[in-house]
């Protein structure tokens, strides 16, 4: 058996082209980390001195929370604000998502088809939803408007992948099955396509809900579309009224974990009965 | 005339495949008709020829007197309506219930935005009702699919193809997932439905013994070509290895049993 072992060191990884890319990388980035690290301008801040202060402005943000310039009502309406933004956003975006994701699926539509709404897609999905909005303000104006129309624009292009990629993966039987009995395309659709993704398709739209409403809060302090971000953004930059700031954020963080239990549940409902 | 003629059928896939080579057979109506072959002969690629379900390279198929390769739109639709399928795994929309998956088969018959709501007539609904009372399964109307047993999950899956009052029946490996006890349900169910109803059973199997105990008539198909066309009486040991191209002896089923029984 001895004979059998070669003397130098057994290659346990293959040193195929995959591998050594990887390594290379992985270096080139240690490298340059190293680099920034060393070469970075403070600007002569002192690093524990300002790590310190850091420090003890979480402690106002987080314990000395208390509002000023808004009312208990007025923080519900502006939180509302920012809510009904991503609200609607998914829904303007999950509507017309749907039917393009039918064309995009490869298993529902014509290769080529599926690629020419592909391509659109991932071409939109590339630009960041801040530039959407961006873009559209030239047209309609800095404000809600544009926020509207550029978050949805976005959800457009990510609820098609997703939701193309779940009809993708339903079981083509069922599908072969309606066919053959003379049920047309449409047909197909609604009796096959939609029963068995529904859990999924909900789970894609909440989450494309919770982005949008996180880009909303950001879209509020960028680009004028009002609601609770557009407060923080005042609190923070206008008022520097750090104590204020602490509220709005834990107003944020009850609604987002408010909607993640109610995702949580009404998926368990749909996909215990249908 | 017959109720389905075959004529120098051949499908090909890519320029190396020849899935059908020259098929040709005919089948009178109420015929129960098995074919056997081995896996990859192309006996499920014949039975989706007929239904359409995939494209002939050459040749012609006709059902009822209409030729089926050359149909399209509304004219396919109505021809698949007159032939029902049922399939080796069933083919169920799962999250769905029984009824709902039975009234399927009247898609076919109903224009696009009656399909998408899923708006069936009372007539339509009490056949669905009748059709499952009959296979036993009117205690399951309401279940989900995918609360069902293979066997039951199958019986639904014929009852969607008699909904659609077929003339034909085309059967791909029905058995082939279930129990033994099931599947002489099944082969049974369909038995009686060839005589009471009339209707014709085109059948794909894998058990040669099957094959022989149910059908009136035996299609052997090896390559893409009919091997054998007959009764079963007339099949021997001989064209049974010839159909799945072994050597006598590395088959599990030998004919003495037939004869012994």
């Amino acid at each position: 058996m001895e004979a059998t072992i070669p003397s130098r060191r057994i290659q346990v990884r293959p040193r195929n082209r995959a591998n050594i890319v990887i390594q290379v990388t992985l270096l080139t980035l240690t490298v340059l980390t190293l680099y920034g690290l060393v070469t970075i301008d403070a600007r002569n801040v002192e690093f524990f001195a300002a790590f310190g202060d850091m420090l003890a402005n979480f402690r106002v943000v987080l314990f000395e929370a208390r509002l000023k310039n808004l009312s208990w009502f007025d923080l519900f309406r502006e939180l509302m604000v920012t809510v009904g933004l991503g609200l609607l956003t998914t829904v303007f975006g999950a509507v017309p998502a749907f039917f393009f994701a039918l064309f995009a699926a490869q298993n529902l539509a014509p290769r080529r088809v599926t690629d020419a709404v592909k391509a659109v897609m991932a071409f939109v999905r590339a630009v960041p939803t801040v530039l959407w909005v961006l873009f559209f303000a030239v047209t309609v104006g800095l404000g809600a408007a544009a926020a509207v129309i550029g978050m949805t624009f976005h959800s457009i292009s990510y609820l098609v992948k997703a939701y193309a990629e779940t009809f993708e993966e339903l079981d083509e039987g069922a599908l072969e099955a309606l066919r053959a009995s003379g049920a047309n395309w449409w047909q197909t659709v609604f009796q096959a396509v939609v029963p068995s993704s529904a859990s999924a398709i909900l789970s894609w739209t909440f989450v494309r809900f919770e982005i949008n409403f996180s880009v909303a809060i950001a879209m509020g302090a960028t680009a004028g579309a009002g609601g609770i971000g557009y407060d923080m953004f005042m609190a923070s930059s206008f008022y520097l009224d750090l104590r204020e700031l602490g509220i709005f954020t834990y107003a944020v963080l009850i609604f987002a974990i408010l909607l993640e239990w109610g995702a949580t549940r009404l998926k368990e409902t749909v996909g215990a009965t249908r | 005339m017959s109720l389905l003629e075959i004529e120098n059928v051949s499908k090909r896939y890519g320029s190396e495949t020849l899935a059908l080579n020259s098929v040709a057979f005919s089948v009178e109506a109420g015929e129960f008709v098995a074919i056997i072959g081995p896996s990859g002969a192309g006996k499920s690629t014949l039975l989706r020829c007929i239904n359409r379900l995939i494209d002939v390279s050459s040749g012609d198929i006709r059902f009822d007197g209409v030729s089926v390769p050359k149909l399209r739109g509304a004219a396919l639709r109505r021809h698949r309506t007159q032939i029902g399928m049922i399939f080796q795994h069933y083919n169920l929309v799962n999250r769905l219930s029984v009824i709902e998956n039975v009234l399927h088969g009247r898609l076919g018959y109903k224009n696009t935005l009656q399909g998408i709501l899923g708006l069936y007539t009372e007539y339509e609904k009490r056949e669905a009702v009748r059709i499952l009372e009959t296979l036993g399964l009117s205690e399951q109307m309401y279940k989900r699919c995918d609360q069902l047993s293979g066997g039951q999950k199958q019986r639904v899956g014929i009852a969607r193809a008699l909904v659609q009052q077929p003339k034909m029946l085309l059967c791909d490996e029905p058995i082939a997932s279930l129990d033994p006890s099931s599947a002489k349900v099944i082969m049974d169910t369909l038995r009686d439905i060839n005589q009471t109803m009339g209707i014709t059973l085109l059948v794909n199997l894998h058990q040669v013994d099957v094959a022989l105990h149910y059908a009136e008539r035996i299609i052997g198909i090896n390559r893409g070509q009919v091997i054998y066309d007959g009764p079963p009486q007339a099949l021997n040991n001989e064209q049974i290895y010839q159909i799945y191209g072994s050597e006598a002896g590395e088959l599990i089923l030998d004919l003495k049993e037939r004869y012994a029984a």
